[in-house]
C-alpha cells in the first residue's frame, strides 16, 4: 500500500488486478503522473485480463477521469490482445455510469459492477421475501448475544458498525440495550434498508445511521469504530478475507470486531434425527452450489487471525425449541424452506426427490421442534478479535 | 442570505484570493458543505458523496477561472428534490466570457459529444470540462447572474434521478 496521499493503489499480481481507493482529485494530471504509470507499469505484467478495481474510490474528479480514461483507452489500443475490466460498485451513484463511457471507447474495455457481478447468491439475499428469515432469526439470536456480547468488549457508549445489518434489528437491539454514542448500519439491500428504517421510525430511533454500502468496500474512513459487528455474513460471501479485511480497518486499534457464521450440517433434532441430518447436509452443499459457505462458523477463528486480529475468543451457542416459544423455532425453519425449497432447489434445477428429501428433513426438523418432548437446534458460533493497538 | 428561491441551507463565504489560494479547498469546501445537507437524506452517506462530486467540480472551475480580488461565497440548498448551488465571485471581462461562452454551449445539441471529445481527445484539458460534465452526467441546469461586482454561477441539479 502506498500511503500518504488522498488515495491508496494495490497491485495483485496473482488476481491481475490493480485497486485504486480513496480520493482522486488532483489539480492536474501532472499530479497523478506516478499512478498512471504504476498502472501502466502493472499491466505490462499481465496476460489475457486486467481488473482496474475502483470499487472503493469514493471521489474521482474530472480531471484525473479524463487522465485515467486516456491512459486505458491508450492501454486498450496497445494491448488488443487482452481485456481490461473497471472493477465498479454499484453503492455509489456515479462510478459504473462514468467508467461506462471509457467502454464505450474500446472493444476490448468493459465495466464489471462488482455488487452484481461477484455475488453469486445476492439475489436470494437481496429479495425482500428473506425479510422474516432474518427477523426471525435475530429474535431467537438475541436471546444468547445479549448475554456474549459483554465477553466480546462490547461496552455502553461505543462508536459501533453493524456491517450487513440486514433489516436492522440487530442494530436496534443494541442501541436499546448498550446506549451506543454512535451507531452506523450498513447493508447491501436497498429493501432491507427501507424497511430498518421504517422500523426504526416506528419504534422512534432516529440515531441509527443507515447507510447503503457495499461490505468489502465501505466507504468508510480507517479506524473509525470501537466496535464492528457482522453476523452471518461471512457465510455468504464467496471470498469473505475481502470483508474480514475491511472490519479490520474501519475498527480503531485496540477496539473489537466481532462475527456470527453457522454450520449448517449441524443442526440436529429429535424425533427423526438421521432426515433432519441428512437434509441439512444437502442445505450446505445447495449453499455451496451458489458460491456461499454455511459451514463457515468454525472457520471464524481463523478468518479473524488471518487478518491481523489478536485476542480472538470464540464461542458456540445453540439457537433451540426449548430457548423460548417453540413456535418461533418453527417459523424460522419455515421460512428457511420457503427459500431453499421455492428459490434455491429450484434455480439449482434440482431432481423432484432430491427436493422432496430435504423438503422432507426440514419438516421433520419443525416436527420436532414442536414435539412436546422434542429438541431441536441451530448452532451458531460467534467470534471477535482486537485489532493490535 | 436565506432566500426562497434558493432554499438555502448553508453557505461559506472568504476572499476568492484565500480560496483560490489552496487547491485542496475545493475538496474541504465540497465534502464539509455535502456533509451538512446530507445529513437528513435518507442515506446520508450516498447523498453527500454524489452532492460533493458534483459541488466539487463547480468549485474547480470557479478556483480557475474568477476575478482578481473580492468575495467568494458558496451557498447551498434545496428547492423540492432540487439541489441549489450558488457560487458569487468577482469577475472581470475574461471571467464573464468564461461563463457566457461556456453557457451557451451547454444549449448545443451536440453537448454529450463536445464532452466526450473533450475527455478523450489530445491536448491541454478544456477549462470547461467540469461544467461539461455537470451538464451531461448529472443533467445539471446551469445559469449565470451578473451584478455590478459580483457573478453568480447556479446550477440546479436532482440528484434523486441517480439513486
Amino acid at each position: 500500500m502506498i500511503s500518504k496521499r488522498a488515495f491508496d493503489v494495490e497491485f495483485n499480481v496473482n488476481n491481475q488486478e490493480f485497486m485504486i481507493a480513496g480520493k482522486l482529485r488532483p489539480q492536474n494530471e501532472a499530479e497523478i503522473e506516478g499512478l498512471l504509470q504504476e498502472i501502466d507499469k502493472a499491466a505490462a505484467q499481465v496476460r489475457g485480463t486486467f481488473f482496474l478495481n475502483v470499487k472503493r474510490l469514493a471521489y474521482l474528479n474530472s480531471i484525473a477521469f479524463r487522465a485515467l480514461g486516456r491512459l486505458i483507452a491508450d492501454l486498450a489500443k496497445r494491448r488488443f490482445d487482452m481485456q481490461f475490466v473497471i472493477v465498479t460498485s454499484g453503492v455509489l451513484g456515479w462510478p459504473t455510469r462514468k467508467f461506462s463511457s471509457i467502454a464505450q471507447q474500446s472493444f476490448n474495455v468493459s465495466i464489471a459492477e462488482y455488487d452484481k457481478d461477484f455475488y453469486p447468491g445476492q439475489s436470494f439475499l437481496e429479495d425482500g421475501g428473506f425479510i422474516p428469515i432474518l427477523r426471525t432469526q435475530t429474535r431467537l439470536t438475541w436471546r444468547h448475544e445479549r448475554g456474549i456480547l459483554p465477553k466480546h468488549g462490547l461496552r455502553a457508549g461505543m462508536e459501533i458498525a453493524d456491517i450487513c445489518c440486514g433489516i436492522g434489528d440487530f442494530a436496534m437491539l443494541m442501541n436499546r440495550e448498550f446506549s451506543p454514542a454512535r451507531l452506523l448500519a450498513l447493508d447491501h439491500s436497498r429493501s432491507s434498508l427501507d424497511y430498518a428504517r421504517k422500523v426504526a421510525a416506528e419504534f422512534g430511533m432516529t440515531d441509527i445511521e443507515y447507510v447503503h454500502g457495499d461490505a468489502s468496500g465501505i466507504m468508510i474512513d480507517d479506524n473509525s469504530f470501537d466496535f464492528v459487528t457482522c453476523r452471518h455474513s461471512l457465510q455468504i460471501f464467496d471470498r469473505p478475507e475481502l470483508i474480514v479485511r475491511e472490519l479490520f480497518r474501519i475498527c480503531k486499534p485496540g477496539g473489537r470486531v466481532y462475527v456470527t457464521n453457522e454450520k449448517i450440517s449441524q443442526c440436529f433434532g429429535e424425533p427423526r434425527g438421521e432426515s433432519i441430518t441428512a437434509a441439512y447436509a444437502e442445505v450446505a452443499d445447495l449453499f455451496a452450489h451458489f458460491k456461499m459457505d454455511l459451514e463457515f462458523g468454525p472457520k471464524s477463528r481463523r478468518a479473524l487471525a488471518d487478518a491481523g486480529f489478536d485476542d480472538i475468543i470464540i464461542d458456540s451457542f445453540t439457537v433451540a425449541n426449548t430457548d423460548g416459544k417453540p413456535e418461533e423455532f418453527a417459523e424460522m425453519v419455515t421460512a428457511w424452506e420457503d427459500v431453499f425449497i421455492n428459490e434455491m432447489c429450484r434455480d439449482r434445477g434440482d431432481a423432484p426427490e432430491r427436493v422432496a428429501m430435504i423438503q422432507r428433513g426440514l419438516q421433520d426438523h419443525m416436527k420436532a421442534a414442536l414435539h412436546p418432548s422434542g429438541y431441536a437446534g441451530w448452532p451458531v458460533w460467534a467470534a471477535s478479535g482486537r485489532k493490535p493497538s | 442570505m436565506c432566500s426562497e428561491r434558493t432554499g438555502a441551507i448553508i453557505e461559506v463565504s472568504m476572499r476568492i484570493n484565500d480560496f483560490s489560494s489552496e487547491w485542496m479547498n475545493c475538496d474541504r469546501v465540497s465534502t464539509f458543505m455535502a456533509r451538512l445537507v446530507s445529513q437528513k437524506s435518507v442515506d446520508p452517506m450516498f447523498h453527500a458523496n454524489l452532492f460533493s462530486t458534483a459541488l466539487n467540480e463547480l468549485l474547480e472551475v470557479v478556483f480557475f477561472n474568477h476575478g482578481p480580488q473580492g468575495s467568494f461565497t458558496c451557498r447551498v440548498g434545496r428547492v423540492g428534490d432540487v439541489e441549489t448551488i450558488e457560487i458569487e465571485l468577482p469577475y472581470d471581462e475574461k471571467t464573464l466570457n468564461f461563463y457566457t461562452d461556456v453557457l451557451k454551449t451547454l444549449d448545443r445539441p451536440d453537448v454529450e459529444e463536445l464532452y466526450q471529445a473533450s475527455l478523450f481527445e489530445a491536448g491541454q484539458v478544456d477549462a470547461r470540462l467540469g461544467l461539461l460534465e455537470l451538464a451531461v452526467d448529472y443533467k445539471a441546469k446551469m445559469s449565470v447572474l451578473v451584478a455590478a461586482d459580483q457573478l453568480t454561477l447556479r446550477a440546479e441539479i436532482a440528484l434523486g434521478w441517480v439513486q
